[in-house]
């Protein structure tokens, strides 16, 4: 793989001869550095750029009229791009790039991501090695203009673990609960589907965040919870009782049920105006429930509004009647909480 | 900014939302108090006061999140979870449509509706739906949409067979041409996207004033994904869609589709465009299902009464709609193909279309006053009243019935369920001509969700539905419903009866009842077991609020 610039190999597209990986990539660069100068010829430079793109995208993906190109043609244009820092560049001045221009920076970073050598992936080892990337991309979404874009190529960099890690554990992963607050709802939802994706892909890496990270995690999380943006709200409830239901947060999830304020906002959600609000509330306020060792305070609340429960629930959503699995667990709740007795006193 | 064409003169590149908006500018960041604002970057402008300031300096106001900056005029659609208006962005002075969906009765996932939402922010193409910005408000999320006020195709279809006689073709070649033209442009964007829009027909084309032609309302109406798919034709009271423009290998479902599904709908399209409608909307889904699936591909005579009825139109346009309408997806043109077919030569500019569409379609107003109840690729009728309760208003159905021209009555707020507004209505009366929204849920088999199964296995897993549909006091009867029912596939004959009584059980003690279960004739399946709660064996119909 150890492939020099100067291999450059020509083929044939259209009958005329095309540029090699290292000729396109160094038009494309200075095309990018004339339009982040900023130069009189702008929309020459994004001419440049969108044109020097769409060579590269259909280097790797093929056009309807032709194949994408052979193994060594796309290790050579990786190799450059890595060489000439381009990736970062064409992220840096993603807001300057064209529409469509735009898409195709996303489309090519993604392919060159997943591109493998035998179980190795040399771009995410790049990146791991140039981390201002990620921090960029995640800097994306404070900018209207160019935040999907970021967000396709930022969920397509978490599917690793080692880039999800970096994203992870920095100061920047807190900025997301803003992110996914924004008023422009796909730019929210896009940011929360990213979020959501750091938070549970990889399974052992997101235990040990959120262990090592509750209080200052569950601080800001409890603001989701309480936004005034009902999405923010439901979305945020949902992903909650994913977490909490994850096996491999064990530990988490026992620390969250031992608070009792965390039980007294899942009994007010219960009670919410929204029904799909009402049912995502009742899939965490069953896991205080069923723990079979709840802390004192948790089992005083429930004790206090013990018999206001069990009526509650009896009645909750009964048109649910073709959700086994719900109607199940609820009828496990009511009699779990008519059953319960206050602790003998020491 | 870098780029991004004057909006106001260039409305098709305006969709450029995220061009608009300088990078950091407040507005985009939710805060309500803007002095807090430290985390929304640098500017330090207030909000308004960036208005005033873009609008001093001659740069483009973004399009606002906030409903405050919008006032909505008249109801130009509706759907069964969503609402289009008419709209007035006042910072922008500049009208717009907006779509309110309902977050709190939008069934489908929100990753879903997400997905579809990205997808139309992804385009930037004259030929597609012009997206602006999107944002929510308590349980709704807004779509601010560029507003067509020449309706969709749809619209000016049954407007111009209402008008005029139709029967020998609805549009003269060039205006289709024309029109097709500028749907196989968008849709050949579409599919350089990588995206399938799932929908095509006459009721998601839009026109502008101007003669410009637009493809709506992709997947943010998925319901076609998923089943539920809402428009229907004849079979007034089932909620359920009529598959008449889906391609053989979407019914099918077992090996998945591509693009080339969307250029069998198109077919149908032009199919639609001369007729005046599918091929086969005369007949109840199953049975487009079976005749899409079984028969030869529809031509322009399929639906034909008489023989040379449409004699009009010429071979060349015959020879393109059969290149769409081949069963096997492979064998279909691609949108880049297809608009080199020398039909398209025929097709000629905006300004042609202003004259033999727009100005003969119905006015905006009207739509409004006659059609509000229908949005493209819907049925319903459920809209909002100002004071934000959602209703049903009267039955109106293009081309069906005689009385529809004078039957536009607001009406029946019944607020059987309504807890929101003290109802001050004795609701036990129900006067005649009270429409009444009820749901039929019971298992039927997959067959019925358009999954067909070539000899329906005994032992196919039933799958819990909902039916939807109406009931006008005083004009329906429960039997009727009840054989509608089955007459559309839904209903096992057997249950006829028992259906039609419980109907009408629910229906004389409206008021005190909102719901029936009760066991079917037809009974269970030889691997299931009877049970109320499950609706094994059993079903119910519900009064809906």
């Amino acid at each position: 793989m150890l492939l020099t610039s100067s291999v450059s190999i020509k083929m044939p597209l259209f009958g005329k001869s095309q540029k090699s990986p290292a000729e396109v990539v160094k038009a494309l660069k200075e095309a990018v550095n004339a339009l982040e100068r900023g130069d009189k010829k702008v929309e020459k430079a994004q001419e440049d750029v969108s044109k020097n793109l769409l060579l590269i995208k259909n280097m790797l993906y093929g056009t309807s009229d032709t194949e994408p190109q052979t193994d060594i043609i796309v290790a050579q244009l990786a190799q450059e791009l890595y060489n000439s820092n381009l990736l970062l560049m064409l992220i840096q001045n993603l807001n300057r790039i064209e529409f469509e221009g735009k898409k195709d920076v996303a489309q090519v970073f993604n392919n060159i991501l997943r591109r493998q050598i035998g179980t190795r992936s040399p771009t995410v080892e790049y990146i791991c090695t140039k981390p201002e990337i990620l921090f960029t991309l995640m800097n994306g979404y404070e900018h209207q203009d160019i935040a999907l874009n970021c967000g396709t190529m930022l969920r397509e960099c978490a599917r690793y673990e080692a880039l999800a890690k970096i994203m992870l554990h920095s100061e920047d992963f807190f900025n997301f609960f803003r992110y996914v607050e924004v008023s422009t709802f796909d730019i929210a939802s896009d940011a929360f589907s990213t979020f959501k994706e750091l938070l549970t892909r990889h399974k052992m890496l997101c235990a040990d965040f959120l262990e090592l990270n509750y209080d200052k995690v569950f601080s800001h999380y409890q603001r989701l919870l309480n936004s005034e943006n009902y999405v923010t709200r439901r979305q945020s409830l949902k992903l909650l009782g994913e977490l909490l239901l994850d096996r491999h947060n064990f530990t988490v999830m026992t620390r969250y049920i031992s608070n009792p304020d965390n039980l007294k906002l899942m009994m007010n959600m219960l009670k919410e105006k929204s029904r799909n609000i009402q049912f995502e509330a009742f899939h965490v306020f069953k896991v205080f429930v069923a723990n079979p060792n709840k802390p004192k305070p948790i089992l005083d609340i429930l004790l206090r509004n013990q018999d206001k429960l069990v009526e509650f629930l009896t009645k909750f959503h009964t048109d649910r009647s073709e959700d086994e699995q719900f109607n199940d667990e609820k009828a496990y709740l009511i009699k779990q909480i008519r059953e319960l007795k206050a602790l003998p006193d020491h | 900014m870098d780029y991004c064409p004057r909006a106001s003169c260039h409305p098709y590149y305006i969709k450029i939302s995220p061009g608009i908006m300088p990078p950091g500018s407040p507005g985009i960041f939710r805060r309500k108090s803007a002095s807090s604002d430290e985390a929304t970057l640098s500017s330090t402008l207030l909000r308004n006061d960036t208005v005033d300031y873009l609008k001093m300096s001659g740069a483009h106001v973004p399009w606002p999140n906030t409903k405050e900056d919008y006032d909505l005029k008249e109801v130009i659609g509706v759907g069964a979870t969503a609402v289009v208006h008419a709209a007035y962005c006042k910072p922008r002075q500049e009208k717009c449509a907006i779509k309110r969906i309902n977050l709190e009765k939008w069934n489908t996932s929100m990753e879903e509706l997400l997905k579809e939402i990205q997808a139309m922010s992804s385009c930037n193409h004259e030929n597609v739906v012009t997206y602006y910005t999107s944002f929510v408000v308590r349980e709704e999320l807004w779509l601010v949409l560029r507003l067509l006020e020449g309706g969709s195709l749809l619209d000016i279809i049954k407007h111009k067979m209402r008008a005029t006689n139709c029967k020998h073709g609805v549009f003269d070649e060039a205006t289709i041409a024309t029109v097709l033209k500028e749907v196989l442009k968008g849709l050949e964007y579409f599919h350089s996207n990588g995206q399938i829009h799932r929908d095509i027909k006459a009721g998601n084309i839009l026109l502008g004033e101007d003669g410009t032609v637009q493809i709506a309302d992709f997947g943010v109406s998925a319901w076609l994904a998923t089943g539920r798919d809402l428009s229907r034709q004849k079979v007034r009271h089932t909620f359920v869609g009529t598959p008449c423009w889906m391609a053989p290998e979407v019914m099918e479902q077992d090996h998945g589709y591509d693009f080339k599904a969307d250029i069998w709908s198109f077919g149908i399209t032009a199919i639609e465009m001369a007729t005046g409608t599918a091929p086969y909307h005369k007949y109840p889904p199953m049975k487009v299902l079976m005749l899409t699936l079984q028969n030869d591909p529809p031509t322009l005579d399929t639906g034909a009464e008489d023989k040379d009825q449409y004699r009009v139109y010429g071979k060349t346009f015959r020879k393109m709609i059969i290149d769409c309408l081949q069963k096997d997806p492979t064998r279909r043109p691609t949108a880049t193909e297809l608009l080199k077919h020398p039909f398209f030569k025929k097709a000629k500019d905006r300004k042609y279309l202003q004259q033999t569409l727009v100005a003969i379609g119905p006015s905006l107003e009207t739509r409004v006053q006659k059609a509000s109840k229908r949005q493209p690729g819907t049925s319903g009728r459920l809209h909002r009243t100002v004071t934000g309760e959602w209703v049903w208003s009267s039955e109106e159905e293009g081309g069906l019935s005689s009385d529809e021209e004078g039957a536009e009555k607001p009406m029946n707020n019944i607020g059987g369920g309504d807890l929101s507004s003290g109802s001050e209505k004795d609701l036990t009366e129900i006067d005649g001509g009270t429409q009444l929204n009820l749901v039929l849920r019971m298992r039927i088999p997959n067959l019925l969700t358009y999954i067909v199964i070539e000899d329906l296995d005994e032992n196919a897993k039933r799958e819990l539905n909902d039916i939807r549909f109406e009931f006008v006091v005083g004009k329906d009867s429960a039997e009727g419903i009840a054989s509608e029912l089955v007459g559309a596939g839904l209903v096992d004959p057997r249950d006829i009866v028992v259906i039609a009584a419980n109907l009408q059980k629910l229906i004389n003690s409206y008021g005190n009842l909102v719901s029936v279960t009760f066991p079917l004739n037809s009974g269970i399946a030889p691997n299931e077991t009877a049970s109320e709660a499950a609706l094994i064996g059993f079903a119910a119909i519900s009064i809906l609020d």
